[in-house]
């Protein structure tokens, strides 16, 4: 017994601990007997489930046929239990859908179904063995047995593969339908009518107290057509004495049927989903406590999601900064909500609503539904469900559970949120409200190596380990984002926890790739009670002659290459390690407000948290670079990468699946070009200057006649001033929106606004300029006209590189009918008209990229927009250094400059002028 | 030319103008509560040190009294206008009751402790704030009879002995030279210690404020908070009052005073402001530190059983304390449903009620309130079916005799009522309402204490079909 009890897996440790516990239970059992002939509360929970007659499989009454209990018949009697049974993915676990192996959207060769029979789960390990297989691993009675805590009755645990009832198969111990491994490693028989089968177990979900453990026992030991019967274990209608199961006459009225005392039946609560999912903590008087990565809760390992109302910071658990966390686990457990709130029987008349596909468009409301009659004798097991990766079961009824808006108004957040429909464009609402996981999950799982206990190694995120006691040190840990492809063709950033697992797999006598199975593992790393010497040697680094967790990597090709010898004398062809990474999907464990993220640099900025990579795996077992499984629900939106220090991580890239976050992403070169062309400019003024500077040194002071000339009107300053002072301020909070990074000091959203309010005041500014351009008739001033132009245009040019060094006059008068030279019309014509509208466009559709989002996608959306955008921003700066130094060239520095301030301009007397 | 000068100031200020103006008016605002609680709590001047101002000696309170008028002239009149003094009200019309009842308080209702002062006064007067109140009536006009030092007095150095008068051997002189401000420790001498020990009849009110740590109240114990803080006063007029002895919802304090009443973050919470009072969330447990007194029975007084403190005195009864008393729950609108007056008739189908609160489902004013009950046996007049009030202390009393019939008799005389002569008990219940030993948010209750399976609240007996988050609240199909 020890040693096959160290043989088993981690999984199979629990399952021993169950069937120990059961067995010790058995011996209390005559005690607890009489304990429990009373019920364990009074009264029915029902006000109207009526008292029933329980009948065994026959039909018969259990008190008279010391039989099991048969659901199908009891709860049949009423209920279309055939119906309920064919219409639950719960009962189905991938029967329906099953395929020869390798046929699944996973991928996996071996799989033969998208639900828990038949699809591999490296958490667990062990696979069901397809037909035909050259070794078997996992037989469906061992499944049951193994798996039995997690299995809710009916589909394969009542009907083979091929659909005909288990009982009615031949004794063939070829056939994984009807075999199971023995305890010295030998094949044999399974006898279905003997061990009888499990129907779909309705106490397990609609009692107040189904006894989890009991029924687990019975289904380790391979009583499975006992199993429902156990579920009743603390109900006081049977107990468990030496003789087997025995039904409490007490419990029963003269009639037969139960007594109402006895009718504890109801809707499931979260407890009841909890014995197979997750932790779920009801009662917030009590501390909660968790005890590393534990994975009898499944959800909470994989996941970290926690169902409770308690507060973290009055919880049991030991949370690094829990002081501050006043909030509820779970804000929806907080408020009372219950799983089956959201997860409803699709057929429920309560909840029940036509989806907009098939709903005609003048119908806002259909009120014809199932009267409660009708929908209590067939209620639909199909549970509305959302948009996970990791349940893969059932992919027609992802989508099917309303979703945070349908309940949520997010038009809540526009006090605070600056573009609120862009940002539930393209984040789920999960993406802020679980901004932090408090309990411990599984970061990796290592099979290509065993732990002493024959299980495999297990790293988890926020704790030491899955055996981390309840006083363990938990670190919170964020969630990446990654790219969710819902089922309706929309993507949205959604948190994932991300679990990276190694195993070695092998090619079968059919050339078909499979897991090694775990009894050829463990017989290749064991001999007898202790590690093979060869591969101890190899691994135990401190020679102390055991093999800490930190001993136990694959982490050298003589290593590997010493494992895959040992499975390859185990006759497993071409023994390699493979990996895989599973993203988990996180939907529960929500905060509201104040505890959700509303910081705008956790994703608008370089170093945001958004980026942060999320570790998989502190070394590459075997040297394999793992991959995404196939089946899940992510779009491309980062990559697995090896660091330096040999660790393995998700990087973050949502660019790749098309989102650009302003602050965060930009188009490199984009500012190389544009910080080019402004230094360009700055260094060719500059040197310009220094020349100027040299060359007036070095002669007499040459004082041109002048004259006074009221060069420019009152609204002419006013609106050209107006735009300088916008523009500069639009450029420097446009870099900060640029560069958070750089200019971090600057509140985010305030920038942005104030950038939007100033683009508006420049717009309208430019428009009423043109207006009074266009009214005025100054308009022509900036048109170049052909005749002449070019001769102007070299006479000006001239000036600038020659003349302007020797002291010459400016070739061309500036008067107020015509104050630009063509070099200046070029350079206004080229800004007004290309320039400044490009960025107006640009802009605006970046602005009205919610409101307008397919106009924004018809010029490509933001990876476009904002790169241009950016570009004419660096040519603005850089026309403002030419310009302002261009300035500076007239009779003295500062005279065109104080003309644009006053009006009034000192110009060059012209000879021509004076013939004039 | 010259005034064109300037003319760029103007361009300046426009520019500005232009720029600043939408930015002011637009400006993102998130809706901020201008919630500053602390507008609301007064600011205590710097009390004079009166030790070298009074100079005694004294040998009687009312001497002391008279140094204290020479300078504080109106001080003796103002108390005397205060409940403190007269211990009665001003005429009151009582729900239950057809005329106007000329005034109703201390001195002359019956509570579900010590039942009645009137014909106890030797011990109940202890907590009079005058001197010499040997019997009833009581001569109201003497002004030299106000105690100054109960509240104003170091309570190291002053205490009240029997009939007001100040406890034998203490220190007038010391104890007027010590005068300062009420602290806590005056307003609980009485106000901690009322129905004969610390914490026996409010539950919410006991001798840990003096020293409060932060998880016991949140504003004395975390913001340091006195009495006098919330309970404001004005020409010694103290605000506040107790559903015990004030029968309308007048001179209230409430949280809103200093908080504005949708302070929560949380909009779900904030609905639920306009039924539920903010103690009933904040105040999740009464008696969190000593012990209070929630049942009391007179029927089994006078028996030779061992004593203990806490369960059976042969004077008193038996009686039970509890901590972190869950409180009931009870509509509540500031006033009382009816109050007990003295020879009302008993209620022979169950418990008597002293002071339900006022308000039930249907009052929009009324809100849920969280209340110790007080569950007592009381003696009562079987022919004539009106509580008794006995004689308890001073000669001749029932502590003393151990007779009801002569105790009775005496406190029916003193209280102005017949006594057949055959006696009863019967159950009588005392409402209390609770407010102080406030919690912050962090230890409020939650949505599970109340709608939760096993919730704190007796819907239906609160008027509701269930529990209103399925059911609806009582404004949901309006």
């Amino acid at each position: 017994m020890s040693s096959l009890m160290r043989r088993q897996p981690t999984f199979g440790c629990f399952l021993l601990l169950f069937v120990l516990l059961g067995a010790a239970s058995l011996l209390l059992g005559s005690d607890q007997a009489a304990a429990q002939s009373t019920p364990p509360t009074a009264g029915p929970l029902s006000p109207l489930h009526p008292t029933f007659t329980m009948l065994d499989a026959e039909g018969r009454n259990v008190l008279d046929s010391g039989a099991p209990v048969s659901t199908m018949r009891t709860c049949g009697s009423c209920h279309d239990a055939a119906f309920i049974a064919d219409h639950s993915f719960h009962a189905d676990l991938g029967l329906r859908s099953m395929t020869a192996p390798g046929q699944t959207a996973s991928g996996r060769p071996w799989d033969t179904s998208d639900g828990m029979f038949g699809k591999w789960d490296p958490l667990t390990y062990r696979y069901l063995t397809p037909a035909g297989d050259e070794r078997l691993d996992l037989s469906t009675a061992e499944w049951l047995m193994l798996l039995g805590g997690r299995i809710a009755g009916g589909g394969p645990t009542v009907t083979s593969r091929t659909g005909d009832p288990l009982t009615s198969l031949p004794l063939d111990p070829a056939s994984p339908e009807t075999s199971i491994r023995t305890a010295d490693g030998e094949i044999a028989a399974w006898d279905w009518q003997q061990s009888g089968v499990m129907e779909m177990d309705c106490f397990l979900c609609h009692l107040d107290q189904p006894d989890h453990a009991a029924r687990t026992a019975a289904l380790a030991s391979g009583e499975f057509g006992w199993a429902n019967t156990a579920t009743l274990a603390a109900t006081g209608i049977v107990t468990h004495t030496a003789a087997g199961w025995q039904w409490n006459a007490a419990a029963f009225g003269d009639d037969g049927a139960l007594l109402p005392a006895y009718v504890r039946v109801q809707d499931p609560t979260n407890a009841n989903c909890a014995q197979c999912h997750g932790l779920v903590h009801t009662d917030i008087a009590t501390p909660l406590t968790i005890a590393g990565c534990d994975t009898a809760n499944p959800q909470t390992a994989t996941t970290g999601q926690v169902i409770s109302g308690q507060k973290i910071a009055q919880s049991g658990v030991n949370v690094a900064g829990k002081a501050s966390l006043n909030r509820a686990w779970d804000i929806h457990a907080e408020r009372q909500l219950s799983c089956t709130d959201c997860h409803y029987a699709l057929n429920n008349p309560a909840h029940v609503q036509e989806s907009d596909a098939t709903r005609p468009s003048h119908l806002v409301y259909d009120p014809r539904r199932l009267d409660i009659g009708e929908y209590l004798e067939r209620p639909d097991h199909n549970f509305a469900r959302g948009q996970s990766a990791q349940y893969t079961i059932a992919p027609e009824l992802k989508g099917t559970m309303r979703r945070c808006e349908s309940c949520h108004n997010t038009d809540s957040h526009s006090a605070w949120l600056p573009y609120v429909d862009r940002h539930m464009q393209v984040l789920s609402c999960e993406s802020c409200h679980t901004p932090q996981m408090y309990a411990p999950a599984i970061e990796s799982v290592d099979w290509t190596v065993l732990d002493a206990d024959g299980g495999s190694v297990v790293n988890c995120r926020g704790a030491d380990g899955p055996d981390a006691g309840v006083d363990t040190l938990i670190e919170p840990w964020t969630p990446t984002l990654m790219m969710r492809g819902d089922i309706d063709g929309g993507q949205q950033l959604a948190p994932y926890n991300l679990i990276s697992a190694w195993y070695w797999v092998y090619d079968d006598a059919n050339g078909a790739t499979r897991p090694v199975p775990l009894a050829d593992l463990q017989a290749a790393w064991f001999e007898g009670d202790a590690y093979a010497p060869e591969l101890l040697a190899l691994f135990d680094a401190d020679g102390d002659g055991e093999l800490s967790s930190t001993e136990l990597r694959l982490d050298s090709d003589a290593k590997t290459a010493a494992v895959a010898a040992q499975l390859a004398a185990q006759g497993l062809n071409n023994p390699r390690v493979e990996g895989e990474v599973q993203p988990y999907s996180i939907n529960h464990g929500v905060a509201r407000g104040e505890f959700a993220t509303r910081d705008c640099q956790t994703c608008h900025h370089d170093n945001a948290a958004l980026h942060q990579p999320m570790q998989l795996a502190s070394f590459l077992p075997g040297g394999v670079v793992p991959a995404f499984v196939n089946d899940a629900n992510i779009v491309t939106s980062g990559d697995i990468q090896v660091g330096d220090d040999g660790t393995l991580h998700f990087q973050p890239a949502p660019e790749q699946a098309g989102v650009y976050i302003f602050g965060r992403n930009r188009v490199e070169w984009v500012d190389w070009l544009g910080l080019g062309v402004f230094l360009a400019v700055l260094a060719s003024v500059t040197l310009h200057a220094v020349l100027r500077f040299i060359a007036a040194l070095r002669r007499p002071r040459h004082t041109p006649e002048l004259k006074r000339v009221y060069m420019y009107d009152a609204y002419e300053r006013f609106w050209h001033w107006l735009q300088t002072v916008a523009i500069i301020l639009l450029l420097f909070t446009g870099l900060v929106i640029h560069r958070p990074d750089m200019l971090g000091m600057f509140n985010f959203r305030y920038i942005v606004w104030v950038h939007n309010m100033l683009a508006l005041i420049v717009l309208i500014n430019a428009a009423m300029s043109l207006f009074y351009h266009l009214t005025s008739g100054a308009i022509q001033q900036f048109i170049p006209r052909p005749y002449g132009f070019f001769d102007q245009a070299i006479l000006q040019t001239k000036f600038y590189l020659y003349g302007i060094f020797k002291g010459e006059s400016h070739p061309l008068e500036k008067t107020r009918r015509q104050k630009l030279n063509p070099l200046q019309q070029v350079t206004y014509f080229g800004l007004l008209n290309v320039l400044l509208p490009l960025q107006i466009i640009t802009g605006g559709l970046m602005w009205g990229v919610q409101q307008w989002p397919v106009a924004a996608g018809l010029l490509g959306g933001l990876p476009v927009l904002a790169p241009v955008h950016t570009l004419v921003a660096w040519l603005f700066a850089a026309f403002i250094v030419a310009h302002v130094y261009l300035t500076t060239t007239g009779p003295t520095v500062l005279t065109d400059i104080k003309a644009m301030v006053t009006g009034w301009e000192d110009v060059e007397v012209h000879a021509h002028a004076e013939h004039a | 030319m010259n005034q064109s000068r300037y003319i760029w100031v103007l361009g300046v200020i426009a520019v500005a103008l232009v720029i600043a103006v939408p930015m002011v008016i637009f400006w993102p605002r998130v809706a901020q509560t201008s919630d500053n609680p602390w507008t609301g709590v007064p600011k205590h001047p710097a009390h004079t040190d009166h030790k070298d101002i009074i100079k005694g000696p004294f040998t009687t309170g009312q001497e002391v009294t008279q140094a204290c008028l020479e300078c504080h002239e109106e001080a003796d009149d103002q108390i005397m206008h205060t409940v403190h003094w007269t211990w009665q009200s001003d005429p009151v019309a009582i729900p239950g009751h057809d005329n106007v009842v000329e005034g109703i308080g201390k001195m002359n209702l019956i509570n579900n402790f010590c039942i009645a002062a009137t014909s106890n006064e030797r011990t109940c007067m202890t907590c009079h704030a005058g001197y010499g109140w040997e019997e009833t009536p009581y001569d109201f006009e003497n002004n030299l009879n106000v105690d100054c030092l109960a509240c104003h007095a170091d309570t190291a150095l002053y205490a009240k002995g029997e009939y007001g008068n100040p406890a034998e051997g203490v220190d007038l002189t010391a104890a007027a030279q010590s005068v300062r401000n009420p602290g806590c420790d005056n307003c609980g001498k009485c106000h901690f210690d009322g129905g004969g020990g610390n914490n026996v009849k409010h539950g919410d009110l006991d001798e840990s404020l003096l020293f409060p740590s932060d998880s016991l109240d949140v504003h004395m114990g975390g913001h340091g908070f006195v009495c006098t803080d919330c309970h404001r006063t004005e020409d010694h007029a103290i605000s506040g009052r107790m559903l015990s002895v004030s029968v309308d919802n007048e001179n209230q304090i409430a949280c809103t005073d200093c908080h504005q009443p949708d302070l929560h973050e949380d909009e779900r919470i904030n609905a639920h402001v306009a039924t539920v009072a903010c103690q009933s969330c904040h105040i999740p447990a009464i008696a969190t530190k000593n012990p209070t007194k929630v049942t009391w029975d007179w029927s089994t007084a006078g028996q030779d059983r061992p004593e203990d403190h806490y369960t059976y005195l042969k004077i008193k009864g038996d009686f039970l304390y509890e901590k972190d008393v869950q409180p009931e729950y009870l509509w509540y609108d500031g006033a009382v449903a009816y109050r007990y007056l003295m020879g009302d008739p008993v209620n022979l189908e169950g418990p008597t009620l002293l002071n339900p609160p006022g308000g039930d489902i249907k009052n929009p004013d009324a809100r849920i309130w969280p209340f110790k009950i007080h569950r007592a046996k009381q003696p009562y007049d079987t022919v004539y079916n009106y509580l008794l009030p006995p004689t308890t202390s001073g000669a001749g009393g029932f502590w003393t005799t151990f007779d009801w019939p002569s105790a009775l008799k005496m406190g029916a005389e003193a209280n102005g009522l017949e006594f057949s002569g055959e006696y009863g008990f019967t159950e009588t219940w005392m409402y209390w309402p609770t407010t102080h030993m406030v919690q912050p948010k962090e230890n409020a209750l939650q949505c599970e204490s109340c709608h939760g399976d096993n919730g704190v609240m007796d819907w239906q007996a609160l008027g509701y079909p269930g529990d209103p988050i399925k059911w609806g609240g009582r404004n949901a199909a309006k």
